[in-house]
């Protein structure tokens, strides 16, 4: 049994009646009165996600950001715990969601202890924000927009740098483009009928760092609401949730990831596995690299953990009151309705395969544009040309449809997205139909020369398959080229610029 | 394993393969090919003539690309997979050809310079371990600064690729110049190291080769002065080998 349950911060309607977020806020209040270098701080534990503390002349470095709240710059921990601590968030990997899980135990660990200590409930827990819940849930809980708590006392929950999707402070998720179509998903790498490219839980990440797809999860409702959060008035002042080095200083990005996790374990209750190659339970240090370590209130010599010690919640203390998504499986006749549709007469006994199973075969570029594009506010249009011998396959594919000769998937990729600005959410649309958005969370950093992608920018990954097999019932896939166009959600500035380095088509066999 | 894993994996192998084809050659020596090595004191106080008729410089230049590719291949394994899986089927391997063509381009001239100063050192200081010292010292202070560390990081920035016709062709070989570019700032004074000895030259061109590998499997990191001798290749093995024992 249990001892710690997250429950839903909308409860008593999100405010302050909601005693997890009177409590939250008192144990925010009291990290951020620590120092930036006392490993128990609000500052400190923002840093363990990312940071801007070193070489920023201007916002986003954390000395430019406008309180609330007054985020300080100094004084800075020792380069050892520095290197052994911060900028450890885990993103475009199959890491996401483990090393993610670990963090939001050492924080509520922190709070727990703080709120304690001020006389609050032994078994407090960090709320969760479902933003898919039923009513008004989709709104920020209203405690976080309040400028003082109760007792008259500044709110710590307040952020100024808080714009949301329409840049005017009112904080909400729009649904859709935020979805929580990953849900459907059922492998966490790789892909099938009902997941798409590269899988829930993300790529596998090997011995290098050559990763910038985000998988399934991440991207959609994770990268989605951290920019509609964030939201964006310049470039010079965007909102901290729209980027990772600023992210962990706003206080809802607890209450966002925790609701992450709560889907990743309702995903998991439905039956779905993790994975259970040694590298992924291991961590990143069985391919060389750094290890997840989290300071703790029993030890500041830091908590170091595993994906095995994060993959099921039965081994750990808490539980989520509910792990509800509303979203049901369709695991069987997903399949079969693709190749109905298709027009493929299937025989009820004839067995179909195994959809918890990657089929995913060798991806194959089969078209691109050419040239770059840079995105302006009008955003931009291009034509994907097709490699006529490749692009053959796909038409032939869909001709020769069967449950023994599965049909291909084909996939729109938006490649070395480049930029300074996270706060943007691009439209993707292909023969003028809608084919999904992406979130530019993480653009800046992926851009950096010295960031970890060494400056290539992100790459996405969007399932076109369905958009094809109209065209292809439509007799429209004769053309030599698809139509796509890019278009930001938000006003690019006049002195930014977004680039799209190549826009491809792959199409994917599967087994 | 997904299928994509499978293909990178296949990549690999066929890379250290060649990598060790490589190697093998240089241990073996065949005439075509000869060390770029500064040699011991029989050469002392030769004309540069007779010293060019003793190191023909097309035979020094086989044996230098001859070291290049061996030593360099194994960091090649990220660009190439990607060369690959850039480009379409019919001309990855073209793409990835062209790509290790820019690339040793840029090694070719570098090494160009390079046996031109290791002539004038053998030249002069036959069988001496002082430039061997002196360029010890420099890689040292070399191997520590920021400017190497940008070099590094640069090394992880995959560029777009056009996909058809020469501009695929252009950006292949641009993609494998520019990574040369980045590689030589990082590696060149490492590089440069072991030929300068009189003696050990291969058994410190392996310790090279490994440590230039570690390094560049290694995250980007903000610049700065740092101790930096990545152990990340002996992290892999001690953990990888762990895994496996615990298996067995």
């Amino acid at each position: 049994m249990a001892t710690y349950t997250r429950k839903n911060a909308w409860n008593q309607n999100g405010t302050f009646s909601n005693s997890d977020l009177l409590w939250y806020a008192k144990g925010v209040r009291a990290m951020q009165a620590r120092a930036l270098n006392d490993q128990a701080s609000w500052w400190f534990f923002a840093a363990i996600h990312n940071e801007y503390l070193s070489g920023q002349t201007t916002f986003p470095g954390w000395a430019y950001i406008s309180a609330p709240p007054a985020v300080p710059t100094s004084p800075l921990p020792s380069q050892s715990i520095r290197d052994k601590f911060w900028n450890q968030c885990q993103h475009q990997s199959w890491y996401f969601e483990p090393w993610h899980r670990g963090y939001l135990i050492a924080i509520e660990a922190q709070i727990r202890a703080i709120v304690i200590g001020l006389g609050g409930p032994n078994d407090w827990s960090l709320p969760y924000w479902n933003y898919f819940g039923p009513g008004n849930q989709y709104k920020i809980p209203p405690a976080f927009t309040q400028l003082t708590l109760p007792d008259g006392s500044p709110n710590p929950l307040f952020v100024k740098a808080r714009y949301g999707p329409r840049n005017n402070g009112d904080i909400y998720i729009p649904l859709p483009p935020v979805s929580q179509d990953c849900q459907r998903n059922t492998i966490y790498t790789g892909s099938n009928a009902v997941t798409p490219n590269p899988g829930y839980g993300g790529p596998s990440t090997g011995f290098s760092n050559a990763g910038s797809v985000s998988g399934n999860l991440e991207n959609n409702p994770h990268n989605m609401v951290h920019t509609y959060i964030g939201g964006s008035i310049t470039s010079t002042d965007y909102g901290l949730m729209s980027d990772p080095g600023t992210a962990a200083l706003d206080p809802i990005f607890y209450l966002h990831h925790c609701n992450i996790d709560r889907m990743w374990a309702s995903w998991n209750a439905a039956g779905n596995a993790n994975p259970t190659s040694t590298n992924w339970l291991k961590g990143p240090a069985a391919t060389g690299g750094r290890k997840f370590v989290m300071p703790m209130p029993s030890s500041r010599a830091g908590w170091v953990y595993t994906p095995n010690d994060m993959k099921s919640l039965s081994q750990l203390n808490y539980v989520y009151d509910n792990l509800s998504t509303g979203i049901t499986k369709q695991l069987v006749g997903s399949l079969a309705q693709r190749l109905t549709k298709l027009g493929v007469n299937l025989i009820q006994t004839q067995p179909q395969p195994d959809e918890n199973m990657d089929m995913g075969g060798n991806s194959e570029m089969v078209g691109a544009n050419e040239g770059a594009l840079t995105l302006k506010n009008s955003g931009a249009r291009t034509a994907v040309r097709f490699q006529k011998e490749a692009w053959a396959k796909v038409p032939k594919s869909l001709m020769n449809a069967s449950v023994t000769k599965v049909p291909d998937h084909v996939y729109l990729q938006l490649e070395n997205v480049k930029g300074k600005m996270d706060s943007n959410v691009l439209a993707v649309s292909v023969n003028h139909k809608l084919a999904g958005h992406v979130s530019l969370f993480g653009l800046r950093k992926a851009s950096s020369n010295d960031g970890h992608h060494g400056g290539a920018g992100l790459t996405f990954i969007l399932d076109i398959t369905n958009l094809v097999d109209e065209l292809h019932l439509n007799n429209a896939l004769d053309a030599d080229s698809l139509d796509v166009t890019i278009s930001p959600d938000n006003d690019i500035p006049n002195d930014e610029e977004i680039t799209v380095g190549r826009v491809s088509l792959h199409r994917q066999p599967q087994s | 394993m997904t299928a994509a894993e499978r293909s990178r994996r296949s990549v690999s192998l066929l890379i250290f393969v060649l990598s060790a084809t490589c190697w093998g050659l240089l241990l073996v020596k065949p005439a075509a090919v000869k060390h770029c090595f500064v040699t011991g004191g029989e050469l002392s106080r030769t004309s540069l003539e007779i010293l060019l008729l003793t190191n023909p410089i097309s035979p020094m230049l086989a044996g230098w690309g001859l070291m290049v590719l061996a030593m360099m291949l194994p960091k090649l394994i990220i660009p190439i997979q990607y060369t690959c899986e850039r480009s379409f089927k019919n001309r990855r391997f073209r793409a990835a050809s062209l790509f290790v063509l820019g690339y040793m381009g840029v090694w070719m001239v570098v090494g160009a310079l390079m046996i031109g100063g290791i002539l004038g050192l053998t030249l002069f200081m036959p069988g001496s371990y002082t430039p061997a010292i002196v360029v010890g010292i420099i890689a040292a202070i070399w191997q520590f600064s920021p400017v190497k560390q940008q070099c590094l990081n640069r090394g992880h920035n995959h560029k777009a690729l056009a996909a058809f016709g020469r501009a695929a062709d252009y950006d292949s070989v641009l993609f494998g110049f520019e990574h040369a570019v980045w590689c030589v700032g990082s590696n060149w004074v490492l590089m440069l190291f072991p030929v300068l000895l009189p003696g050990g030259n291969n058994f410190v061109m392996l310790a090279v080769t490994l440590l230039m590998l570690s390094e560049h499997m290694e995250a980007p990191r903000t610049p700065r002065w740092r101790i930096n001798l990545s152990s990340k290749l002996i992290r892999i093995l001690f953990a990888q080998t762990s895994i496996r024992l615990a298996r067995s």
